[in-house]
């Protein structure tokens, strides 16, 4: 019983943020690798503050505010910068928190990650966290559908499959792609406030390139764009991800194991969505 | 005072002169066609008027309004509509979405005129006779059935000033009455076109005034029977007879 509440609430946390992640990257098709980079910096930004102030409030608006920044940064390199460049630009973004993190022990704790999370009063059981991380899943998802079948849905689509064809029907492409940046910055802050008071500790391992992968193998599993398809692969990989612990494998296994499966399924998934992913672009 | 005022419009693009000194001015209610030979530069007035390549030289007035530095969605915005050489259809949309979001990215007064969106869109599907396919995919249409859709859209639009980039290319010759019935109706609601096509005949059926590009100059311009007759235009297309 308290397993699967584990896997449901695994399932719930990850919605807000990968779903998010599905409108830059799977609808509007922008090579943008930095989701990660997002949740790292937001995270840390909330949790330092919750540890020098102690009010949760406080916390997660600079959480936000830190989130939307760096989202409202990547949208400006997205509107300036080739899909290539944009791809490596966001990884290199990535790297760089990452090994701030890391060695900047005397705030972070480096590798050592912040213990002690507390948890919001009324989220203490399994069963109240794993209902509330569902019921914010389920809001996301309603919200996420809206946003998927509102203009911004239509004009990432336009923009995504020829970028003069949309501009020429006075198609904004600046308000189009912060507006989906920031709610991928959003979707990061709900995730973030929540997965390290689940697990009680904030850990620079949670935000690891595998993580990434994680992501980008939900969105193009799923079906690039769709709501519906990346739900059901968010709830078959996490299930997945977490079950894999019960394999009968040495304990230093399982971790290299796991990349290795999702790094196979990936390849697959890419293969077999190859034309959804990069999408050809026809010249004016 | 003309709707549109093109006044020395240059641009060398890689050091390569493609558009020379080029003057025109276009009333309101003009149809022009555009003619001349392969890569003598119509697609790149366009994109200079549509705002995808800056000038070199030059200014362009949309409605006395300098709109030389102006980006293309805000061209856009202010009138100016384009239906592309290789089809400006969404193929991965649906019917429907391509109005809709040709709808959804106008001004707000504009989009408040068309009142239901929804009924909007409906009547322009109606408008080419695409109603039955609305919820099917553009990848779905014929070449001709896209493009009129691309018209019928940039017509509901309430764009002004229409550049239409040889809308009858790639388009079985059946369908070919069928656009120039749409561009006549554009004709007819007072909107001026510019328009690029091989197809003389076709022309000389819509066209008030003809201008002939060559290697990036208008080398000859006037009444439509008075170009196809003029010795000259055999001359440009090098003694080919673009009527056959
Ligand atoms: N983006 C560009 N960069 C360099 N040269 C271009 C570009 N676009 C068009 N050209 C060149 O400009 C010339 C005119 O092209 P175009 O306007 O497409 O001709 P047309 O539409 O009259 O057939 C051609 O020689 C073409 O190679
Ligand atoms: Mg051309």
């Amino acid at each position: 019983m308290n397993y699967l509440l584990h896997i449901l609430t695994m399932i719930g946390l990850s919605i807000p943020n990968i779903l998010g992640y599905n409108l830059i990257f799977g609808r509007g098709k922008f090579l943008h690798f930095g989701p990660i980079a997002t949740s790292l910096f937001s995270s840390y930004a909330m949790f330092l503050t919750l540890r020098e102030t102690g009010n949760y409030l406080s916390a997660f608006f600079v959480g936000l505010l830190a989130s939307l920044l760096l989202s409202s940064f990547f949208a400006w390199l997205a509107l300036r910068l080739e899909s290539d460049a944009l791809g490596i630009l966001t990884i290199a973004m990535h790297l760089a928190l990452l090994s701030v993190v890391l060695n900047w022990s005397s705030l972070t704790r480096g590798a050592l990650g912040l213990p002690q999370i507390p948890r919001i009063t009324g989220m203490l059981s399994l069963p109240v966290f794993a209902s509330v991380s569902i019921v914010i899943a389920l809001l996301w998802i309603f919200f996420m559908v809206r946003v998927h079948r509102s203009w911004l849905g239509r004009e990432l689509s336009a923009l995504a499959e020829n970028r003069a064809h949309a501009e020429a029907l006075g198609i904004n492409r600046a308000r189009v792609t912060l507006s989906a940046f920031l709610i991928g910055g959003l979707g990061a802050t709900i995730t973030n406030t929540l997965y390290p008071q689940y697990i009680g500790l904030l850990h620079p391992n949670d935000y690891q390139f595998s993580n990434l992968i994680f992501f980008i193998l939900c969105v193009v599993a799923g079906g690039p764009g769709s709501v519906r398809g990346v739900v059901i692969s968010i709830v078959l990989l996490t299930s997945l991800q977490e079950l894999i612990r019960f394999l009968p494998l040495p304990l230093g296994l399982i971790g290299p194991m796991r990349l290795l499966f999702f790094g196979l399924i990936l390849i697959i998934a890419v293969y077999i969505r190859r034309k959804e992913i990069f999408p050809m672009q026809r010249s004016v | 005072m003309s709707l549109l005022s093109i006044k020395s419009l240059s641009l060398t693009l890689g050091g390569q002169p493609i558009l020379r000194g080029i003057d025109l001015e276009v009333e309101k209610g003009e149809v022009i066609g555009v003619i001349g030979p392969n890569g003598s530069g119509k697609t790149t007035l366009f994109n200079v008027l549509s705002g995808f390549l800056k000038p070199t030289h030059g200014k362009i007035h949309f409605k006395q309004t300098d709109m030389t530095g102006m980006a293309a969605s805000e061209r856009a915005r202010i009138g100016i509509g384009r239906v592309f050489q290789n089809f400006g259809v969404f193929r991965e949309m649906t019917l429907e979405e391509n109005v809709l979001v040709a709808l959804e990215a106008l001004p707000k007064e504009q989009r408040l005129v068309l009142g239901d969106l929804k009924k909007a869109v409906h009547s322009t599907l109606k408008l080419v006779h695409l109603e039955d396919h609305a919820k099917k995919k553009a990848n779905s249409l014929s070449g001709g059935q896209m493009r009129l859709l691309e018209i019928a859209r940039t017509l509901v639009s309430g764009k002004e000033l229409f550049l239409l980039d040889e809308p009858t290319a790639g388009v079985s010759p059946k369908m070919t009455g069928q656009i120039a019935d749409l561009i006549l109706t554009l004709k007819k609601e007072g909107k001026t076109v510019l328009i690029i096509e091989h197809d003389l005949p076709f022309i000389q059926k819509i066209c008030d005034r003809v201008i002939v590009l060559d290697v990036g100059e208008i080398a000859l311009q006037g009444k439509p029977d008075d170009v196809r007759h003029n010795g000259k235009l055999k001359e440009l297309y090098f003694g080919a007879d673009p009527t056959d």
